[in-house]
């Protein structure tokens, strides 16, 4: 129960809540907008209602390559993800279910990678890949989004992991099974909620990121978020084109963070706060 | 042998591979990075030789006006936008902390910019703030006004108030959790003792919030500290170098102006152990507050 007490809604708290919604969604509500602008009224801000088209979107696909950056985005996206599930989701468990020396001195190291500025990563991971010959290739993205998404996987799944009862698997241990057959038959079903936000959070911060695709991709594996240096120039920013790929980038996290709205706070703050 | 080493430590098997994974991946380009500011390494020239300190030397015997700009508007762009955001996000907070149909809406609109994609956060807000086509001066020329946003006196402004809008709600979020699981007890003594409302907030309320308060002053420190995203795609740093933070100060000294990849590396162990030391204090504050409320 709120401490308070349950307080209603007056009209000026509400006019204000309203407000806020208005300035929140505006952004995303203009660029759709801009997006289905004719040329012609791109740059009349004046002008609210018209006949949409689509020629922005399809100049973005046939000229601008998006299909390739949305191929990219997507296969980085996925594998990353699958990978810091499986791997980060196994020392979940590890950290939820084992009592060893210095366990939270490790898990707070891993914490602590949250605060790691990928600025500070980027510029070596960047000249190593390049001695390898890695650069602009997929896996050296699916390979540096681990960086954030493992910590990221361990905190959510620990969190989530520990709600489970531990007089579940204790009634199995009794039955003789084994510790990995009981994280696998008892305790992974029982954590599917949790696995699934967690894999749609990785989802989005992969999808997001921006400055290592930025650095270590230049052609061949860039993702969307890096179309943003598509639009740099000054001189002949097509700002319908600009607008149509950024809504083509923003919609699938938007759906994907509607998905999650239940578990938002817990992921904001690494499984911190439920 | 082996095999009892494992047999021992059971939850090895378990958080082996993530550690090693995340280990390899900060330990081998963290060295990298310090051998790397050593050197005088340019992009694009094989040969190169160590310097010794001559990076950090140069870095903060102020020859580099520069590197001291943007440690400058880095810290001050982290404080003003903390603090912003700390207390809109707390008001924000105390209007959703109420029972109305319409809240599930409320906190769909919130979590758009939330979730939205920064780089594109940056780009859209460029539209929407620029001087003669953007909406935003359109909207406040009907009460008469205008504002050259991008220009180098607002460009700094600018950035802040596009970062204010993609963090708030997420502090407001946080502190909206902290409110909703505050204990019902000390509020039921304090009507008894007959507390005013500005002593229960002062005295209880604030008290409870503070763990929630610094968990999200350390989320938001640390992030807005790091920016780069919303600089990038809003004003690459400019117009000139008005608005290049640290980060965007690593990026054009090494990548885009000029290859000075050493120099670069030098300016970035910097901002690597700026952000260890802060977060370091921060963390511990937090730590501290999470004791206390016990």
């Amino acid at each position: 129960m709120n401490a308070y007490g349950s307080k209603k809604l007056g009209i000026g708290t509400g006019l204000l809540l309203l407000i806020v919604c208005i300035l929140c969604i505006f952004p995303m509500f203009w660029m759709i907008l801009v997006s289905l602008k004719d040329k012609a009224l791109t740059y009349d801000p004046s002008v609210w209602f018209f006949s949409p088209t689509f020629e922005n979107y399809k100049a973005v696909f046939e000229d601008r390559n998006a299909v390739d950056y949305l191929k990219n985005s997507a296969i980085v996206v996925i594998l990353t993800t699958i990978v810091s599930i499986f791997i980060g989701g196994m020392a979940a468990y590890g950290f939820a279910r084992f009592e060893f020396k210095k366990k939270e001195n490790r898990a707070f190291w891993v914490l602590s990678l949250r605060m790691l500025p990928p600025m500070a990563s980027v510029i070596p991971l960047f000249v190593m890949a390049s001695l390898i010959g890695v650069l602009d290739t997929h896996i050296v993205l699916i390979v540096a989004y681990m960086l954030f998404n493992i910590p990221f996987t361990i905190w959510m799944m620990r969190s989530f992991f520990e709600e489970i009862p531990i007089a579940l698997e204790e009634a199995a241990f009794v039955d003789g099974a084994s510790r990995f057959r009981v994280f696998v038959q008892i305790i992974l079903p029982l954590a599917v909620p949790g696995l699934i936000a967690t894999a749609i959070f990785c989802i989005i911060n992969s999808w997001n990121e921006f400055v290592f695709a930025l650095f270590l991709t230049s052609s061949q594996a860039s993702t969307l978020p890096t179309t943003v240096t598509l639009f740099l120039s000054v001189s002949g920013v097509a700002w319908g084109e600009m607008s149509s790929i950024g809504v083509v980038t923003i919609l699938p996290v938007l759906i994907f963070a509607m998905i999650v709205q239940k578990y938002m706070i817990r992921g904001l703050t690494f499984g911190g706060v439920k | 042998m082996l095999r009892r080493y494992f047999h021992n430590r059971p939850h090895l098997v378990y958080i082996g591979p993530a550690l090693l994974i995340l280990g390899i991946l900060t330990f081998v380009p963290t060295i990298f990075l310090y051998g790397l500011s050593l050197t005088n390494y340019e992009l694009g020239y094989p040969d190169f030789k160590f310097v010794g300190i001559d990076n950090f030397v140069r870095l903060f015997s102020g020859q580099d006006a520069e590197f001291w700009y943007s440690v400058r508007i880095s810290l001050g762009f982290m404080i003003i936008v903390t603090v912003i955001e700390l207390l809109l996000g707390f008001g924000l907070a105390v209007l959703l902390d109420r029972e109305f149909k319409l809240k599930p809406l409320a906190f769909a609109c919130l979590i758009v910019p939330i979730a939205m994609t920064p780089s594109i956060t940056g780009q859209i807000w460029k539209l929407m703030l620029n001087a003669e086509n953007g909406v935003v001066n359109y909207l406040l020329g009907f009460v008469g006004g205008k504002v050259i946003w991008l220009s180098a006196e607002n460009a700094f402004l600018s950035t802040v108030l596009v970062d204010v809008w993609q963090n708030t709600p997420f502090v407001a979020l946080i502190i909206y959790a902290g409110m909703r699981s505050l204990p019902s007890e000390p509020y039921e003594a304090a009507a008894i003792d007959g507390a005013n409302r500005t002593q229960i907030f002062r005295f209880i309320t604030l008290p409870l919030l503070l763990p929630m308060i610094l968990l999200a002053v350390v989320f938001r420190a640390i992030d807005s500290l790091k920016t780069f995203d919303i600089p990038y795609s809003l004003t690459q740093g400019g117009p000139g170098s008005s608005t290049e933070f640290l980060s965007m100060h690593v990026y054009r000294l090494g990548f885009a102006q000029t290859g000075w990849v050493g120099r670069s590396a030098a300016v970035s162990v910097v901002l690597l152990v700026l952000i260890t030391v802060i977060s370091w204090f921060l963390i511990r504050a937090y730590r501290k507050g999470v004791e206390n409320r016990g």
